[in-house]
């Protein structure tokens, strides 16, 4: 195990900051804001907290606690700039945002390194800490797919104006998202640079805008579990792939297109789906073996075929009950 | 002077290749994120045909139309109907269509970059040469020539076609209200081809053109120009043909200022910024009608 480690660490490292970016790209959208800004706040993650620890010598963790703030700030003026913007235009927009990211990364001269980058980045920055910052951020995200705050952010998805009549502040979600859009993508991109210790103009172009998506795309776009899956696949991928050979981006291409065509909710829809089905053949032949109601999802109750008859039966010497068709359902699955 | 032959040159590039997207976005809804890529492919194949033959610049231009309008129809089949088959509403299908888009356009791309090793690949076996001429005491050559009267002439002709034919009718009413155009009668599967293959065919035409005038392109030149040809369209209003060729100029003579003013590195920020800067203070573009969206 720890051989297995030690030798891919960097694939592993890999794993955990594309993890994070496709994060920040999938809160975004989970909300129902086509936002690809955490790409742009990947870059500038990387840049600041790559300039941080190499001209101000701060420590790994005062770096990324710094850069995380500073990105989310930037992700909280950008979402009040452009909140305005829907769909298609939202999305090119903050497309816009992230390729003047990686120009003024190329102009930025002596602080930026201009078009080769800073290089030689090192700190104390180790696997753990690593480890830790991104099963944090993960569980953060996660607390936000359940319960309430779940509820609310589906709403906020699926149907804006119901959400607003139900009391819902759409508009304080909406920025929200750009916010934690904006620190996922600012952590992920400064944990990059201070494992791989080096960054550059073309590490933070229109190809990681395509990375992350394709990461939640093929995963799945619903779940920090379909953002995991996506981003193991798509790091591991190009590894597996080389024993295809020349061919691997190829290859690489028509899993991605294939996923976003058939697969709108990703592989991990796939399995939900799968899951819940088997789920459901069990339990009805469990229930179709006792011969009681069957229960739906939801906890429903499904009417039985020869419903009416049963409850006829039932009522019949208990005249009053006839119309109250619903008490008369034996409770529960018991 | 001089800088004027190179901003009409320039749009008219950005012209013949925005001119496609915006044809299929303002009617059939399709923001086709593929175009780049199809664009790179069309100049790509006919670098491959030249490797074996030697064509003139007739031929070659007809392989870019062909594969152009081939690949695009391809990627409609294939990709886009597929997705707005299975897509619950509108809105999610844009969505989709976006990212499919961006999905397909990575096969193209990587069949290219694989075959040219992310080499420069250009079109110098054809038989036919650029050659400079002077006009006036300004320099051209006669692929700018050639560029810039093609452009005009296919988004004169590609107007004329939207304004004054039946099917150009019944595409933009299928802009307006799709539902309501498919009960009149408009066959919006068999409009959605053609208009791809148009598109298709124009992205082909100035992949062949622009390869040509720069000599030699690298497989990933298509995403800039999406980006830019992206802006040339917002800058002027979704769905306006007037607008698109106003934007592609207005672009151009932008980038060529910047250009000549500072040392050009700052070139590629001017179309985002122009993107984030028409997005916030006109959406609807230069000469955009406000959208009326009925839900």
């Amino acid at each position: 195990m720890s051989d297995f480690f030690s030798s891919n660490l960097v694939l592993v490292q890999s794993t955990l900051s594309g993890l994070i970016l496709a994060l920040s790209i999938q809160v975004p959208l989970r909300m129902g804001v086509f936002s690809f800004a955490g790409a742009g706040s990947y870059g500038i993650g990387a840049y600041a907290a790559g300039i941080l620890v190499l001209r101000y010598e701060f420590g790994a963790l005062t770096a990324i606690a710094l850069t995380v703030v500073g990105t989310a700030v930037i992700g909280f003026l950008l979402g009040a700039v452009i909140s305005k913007l829907n769909g298609l235009y939202l999305a090119m927009a903050t497309v816009a945002f992230d390729l003047i990211i990686s120009v003024v990364a190329i102009n930025g001269g002596e602080l930026t390194g201009a078009s080769t980058g800073l290089f030689g980045i090192l700190t104390d920055f180790t696997m753990t800490q690593m480890v830790a910052l991104t099963v944090a951020a993960l569980a953060l995200v996660a607390m936000s797919e359940v319960g309430r705050l779940g509820r609310r952010v589906d709403t906020v998805r699926d149907d804006p104006e119901l959400a607003a009549s139900m009391g819902i502040n759409v508009r304080r979600y909406r920025l929200a998202a750009f916010v934690v859009s904006g620190a996922l993508g600012g952590l992920a991109g400064a944990m990059n640079v201070l494992v791989r210790s080096t960054v550059g103009p073309l590490d933070i172009g229109f190809g990681l805008i395509v990375l992350a998506l394709t990461m939640i795309i093929v995963g799945g776009s619903r779940s920090w579990k379909g953002a995991l899956i996506g981003a193991v696949i798509f790091t591991w991928l190009p590894d597996l792939l080389t024993v295809i050979g020349e061919w691997q981006e190829l290859v690489y291409g028509v899993i991605v297109a294939i996923a976003a065509i058939l697969l709108p909710r990703g592989i991990y829809g796939v399995l939900q789906d799968g899951w819940r089905w088997a789920q459901r053949t069990r339990r009805d032949r469990r229930a179709a073996a006792r011969g009681g109601p069957v229960v739906d999802d939801d906890g429903g109750l499904r009417p039985q075929e020869d419903e009416a008859a049963v409850l006829a039966a039932q009522a019949a010497d208990q005249p009053h009950r006839e119309l109250d068709q619903l008490s008369s359902r034996p409770q529960g699955a018991s | 002077m001089q800088d004027l032959v190179s901003v009409v040159t320039l749009g008219s590039v950005y012209l013949l290749f925005a001119l496609g997207m915006s044809i299929t976005w303002g009617t059939i809804d399709i923001l086709n994120f593929a175009h780049g890529s199809v664009f790179m492919f069309s100049a790509f194949s006919a670098s491959l045909v030249l490797e074996q033959t030697t064509l003139g610049l007739v031929p070659v231009l007809l392989i870019g139309v062909a594969v152009g309008a081939l690949l695009s129809v391809l990627i409609q089949v294939l990709a886009f109907e597929q997705i707005l088959r299975r897509a619950k509403d509108r809105r999610s299908a844009e969505m989709q269509i976006l990212i499919g888009g961006i999905g397909v356009a990575i096969i193209p791309l990587a069949i290219a970059q694989h075959h040219t090793q992310s080499n420069p690949f250009g079109l110098n076996a054809s038989s036919f040469t650029v050659e400079s001429l002077s006009l006036g005491g300004l320099r051209v050559t006669n692929i700018q020539v050639l560029t810039v009267v093609l452009a005009l002439a296919l988004w004169a002709a590609a107007a004329v076609w939207l304004q004054r034919s039946r099917q150009g009718l019944a595409l933009r009413a299928i802009g307006v209200d799709a539902q309501t155009a498919a009960l009149m009668g408009v066959d919006r599967r068999r409009l959605a081809l053609v208009t791809m293959a148009v598109s298709g065919a124009m992205a082909g035409l100035s992949g062949v053109l622009f390869t040509y005038s720069l000599g030699a392109i690298t497989a990933e030149s298509g995403d800039t120009l999406l980006v830019k040809a992206f802006a040339c369209i917002i800058l002027g209003g979704v769905g306006s043909m007037l607008g698109v060729a106003f934007g592609a100029y207005l672009l151009a003579a932008a980038e060529v200022v910047i250009l000549t003013q500072t040392n050009g590195s700052w070139v590629e920020a001017v179309s985002f910024g122009l993107i984030f800067l028409v997005l916030l203070v006109r959406p609807a573009g230069v000469f955009g009608r406000k959208e009326v969206r009925r839900t």
